[in-house]
């Protein structure tokens, strides 16, 4: 069917791009290897010599990262969505209205004044992101122009936070705490281990499948809050409730990623011009192309050569350019 | 109280950062009428319709829907109560016309809230009652003006509430569009015994169309009824606080135009 055919092309791409990123990097595993191991692995048998290498650099590194790229991609895409959804706006994204600020101070909070221990690096880092959407909400929704005053809302907040972060980073002990506040800034996939896929598909599955479950309701947000309410929602309880599940969403991602930066704009607005604003097929579909574009930027940072880069700047470099093109393109529209 | 008035409102006091927008309003509307809300613009009248359908929430007086008090009822079962036609609808996203038609069903959806099949052939089957089922799969923000209106309208059919509130629906339109749009919601509601209540800024148009008409000037209620009985120069006068002409032509009809003498200026 030619309604469903994009939704074909990502599949096929991620498919590709799984088997690339499984098989590439600075211990290259040949098709063949790759086939053997999974073989290996679906007999039960256990790998022999020649193959013990490769099935170790498979089993304990590749594939971990290669999943947890796909889950932090289609968190971010979809929280992306959401955001952008009940603020009817598609040039939103939770990165830009405080909520990775937030999550950062949180973090940083955690990490100097309670413990390095992963949970309450998250929690922290949940609880200070959803306070600061919060506050841009507040500050944001009062405007004339709700959606400009939304964006300059998240640059105040993002702004005040950063301030916050950095204080903390400036007081933080330079050997045990401030690397562990530079690793999470960063971003990056680097120390991915199964505990983290783990805990991250419970998080990102459950809260992906609940907002999949309302999509209809946040066609209905999409429309405007009057409408929505002339039509029998309850708005101000739903909105709080998809704010609550995205930024769950985009916390749960940075807690074992770090902060990677326009994923969640970027793939968010790109599937919304692909298969329109029907959440039914966006969210899926966002979910899907976030996989694939985070693992793509993900295996060009491995690829290249001279140590890992953080890969907030592979996919700032791509997505700065392209929110520039869209901006343009979209004044184009308005003016015409 | 008769007992076939849908729609009372009573002794309505409503304010916005102190400054009072409507101010002990009292009207009814029966059931199975059109009901034209007139007046200059910022006398209230779309502030009005926003506290009957309680978007706003009033600060004095008592709204009934069938005698039952609108702030006892919740989101829903107004929505099972009310549709309402905006004027103009901008969505930063554009879904489909059979979509938003749809959106109009949500309160019977269930607690997620998915349409079903069933309810795609009953939109479907307004779409070809009003005449634009093969505008279904086309984007509602590449429609033309009035061709978004009726889509607005079949929406709140799907809604299948007792009462259509309409805010200005023809202000934006060309002339053969706003009679197109008026004889389509004169016929709607006569077929589907539904309650209307509509703002026009057109005194024309009101006449031509409407059972009922109440006047509203700086925020009070000073003309209320049958039309035949206050669609006259004096109330519309005092409504627009201007001097107004109303000619009678040969069929029957009247023409509303301001007095002034045109050769004069």
């Amino acid at each position: 069917m030619k309604k469903n055919s994009p939704f074909l092309i990502v599949i096929l791409l991620l498919i590709a791009a799984i088997i690339f990123a499984l098989t590439a990097g600075q211990y290259h595993i040949t098709l063949e290897t790759l086939r053997n191991i999974i073989l290996l692995k679906l007999t039960g048998k256990t790998a022999g010599a020649e193959l013990a290498t490769p099935a170790m650099v498979l089993w304990s590194v590749r594939l971990p990262r290669v999943l947890m790229a796909l889950l932090a991609g289609s968190a971010l895409s979809v929280s992306g969505v959401v955001f952008q959804g009940i603020m009817r706006n598609p040039l939103v994204a939770p990165s830009f209205l405080g909520v990775t600020h937030g999550a950062v101070f949180g973090a940083s909070l955690a990490i100097i004044f309670f413990s390095t221990a992963a949970f309450s690096i998250e929690a922290s880092a949940f609880i200070w992101a959803i306070t600061a959407v919060t506050i841009v909400y507040l500050i944001g929704g009062r405007g004339i122009n709700t959606l400009t005053t939304l964006v300059i809302a998240g640059v105040i907040v993002s702004t005040f936070f950063q301030a916050a972060g950095s204080l903390l980073k400036y007081i933080a002990d330079p050997y045990e705490q401030l690397p562990t506040i530079v690793f999470w800034m960063m971003g990056g996939l680097n120390n991915i281990l199964w505990v983290h896929v783990i805990r991250a598909f419970i998080i990102i599955s459950a809260a992906i499948t609940v907002i999949y479950l309302f999509r209809w309701k946040l066609n209905l947000m999409a429309l405007g809050d009057e409408e929505a309410l002339s039509m029998g929602v309850n708005v101000k309880l739903l909105r709080a409730a998809f704010m609550l599940f995205a930024t769950l969403l985009a916390a749960a991602s940075s807690s074992s990623c770090g902060i990677i930066m326009w994923v969640d704009l970027i793939v968010a607005h790109i599937s919304r011009t692909i298969v329109g604003p029907d959440h039914k097929r966006l969210i899926p579909f966002a979910a899907l192309l976030g996989g694939f574009f985070l693992l793509m930027t993900d295996t060009i940072v491995r690829l290249i050569p001279g140590g890992e880069i953080p890969i907030s700047i592979i996919t700032s470099f791509i997505g700065a350019p392209l929110l520039g093109y869209l901006l343009m393109k979209q004044s184009r529209q308005w003016r015409e | 109280m008769l007992s076939n008035e849908i729609l009372t409102v009573e002794n309505v006091n409503f304010s916005y950062h102190d400054r009072r927008i409507l101010n002990g309003i009292s009207f009814s509307v029966k059931k199975g009428e059109i009901c034209g809300l007139l007046g200059s613009n910022g006398c209230g009248k779309t502030t009005l319709l926003k506290c009957i359908n309680r978007i706003l929430n009033i600060e004095s007086g008592i709204i009934k829907i069938n005698g039952c008090d609108i702030s006892k009822l919740s989101r829903s079962e107004i929505a099972g109560l009310i549709a309402v036609v905006p004027q103009e609808l901008h969505v930063a996203f554009s879904f489909s016309v059979i979509q938003m038609v749809l959106m109009g069903g949500t309160v019977r959806y269930g607690f997620s809230g998915i349409p079903g099949r069933k309810d795609f052939t009953s939109a479907y089957d307004i779409l070809e009652e009003l005449n634009i089922d093969h505008l279904a799969s086309r984007r509602y923000n590449e429609l033309s003006g009035g061709e978004k209106q009726i889509v607005l309208i079949a929406r709140a059919l799907f809604q299948r509430s007792e009462i259509m509130l309409l805010d200005e629906p023809t202000s934006h339109l060309d002339f053969k569009r706003q009679h197109i749009i008026m004889e389509m919601i004169k016929k709607i509601t006569k077929e589907r015994g539904l309650t209307t209540l509509i703002t026009l800024h057109d005194p024309n148009t009101a006449g031509r169309y409407c059972h009922r008409l109440t006047m509203l000037n700086r925020g009070c209620v000073c003309h209320h009824g049958s039309r035949d009985n206050i669609f006259h120069a004096e109330s519309l006068e005092s409504t627009y606080d201007m001097k107004i002409n109303i000619e009678r032509t040969e069929s029957g009809a009247s023409f509303v135009s301001p007095a002034f003498d045109l050769n004069k200026r």
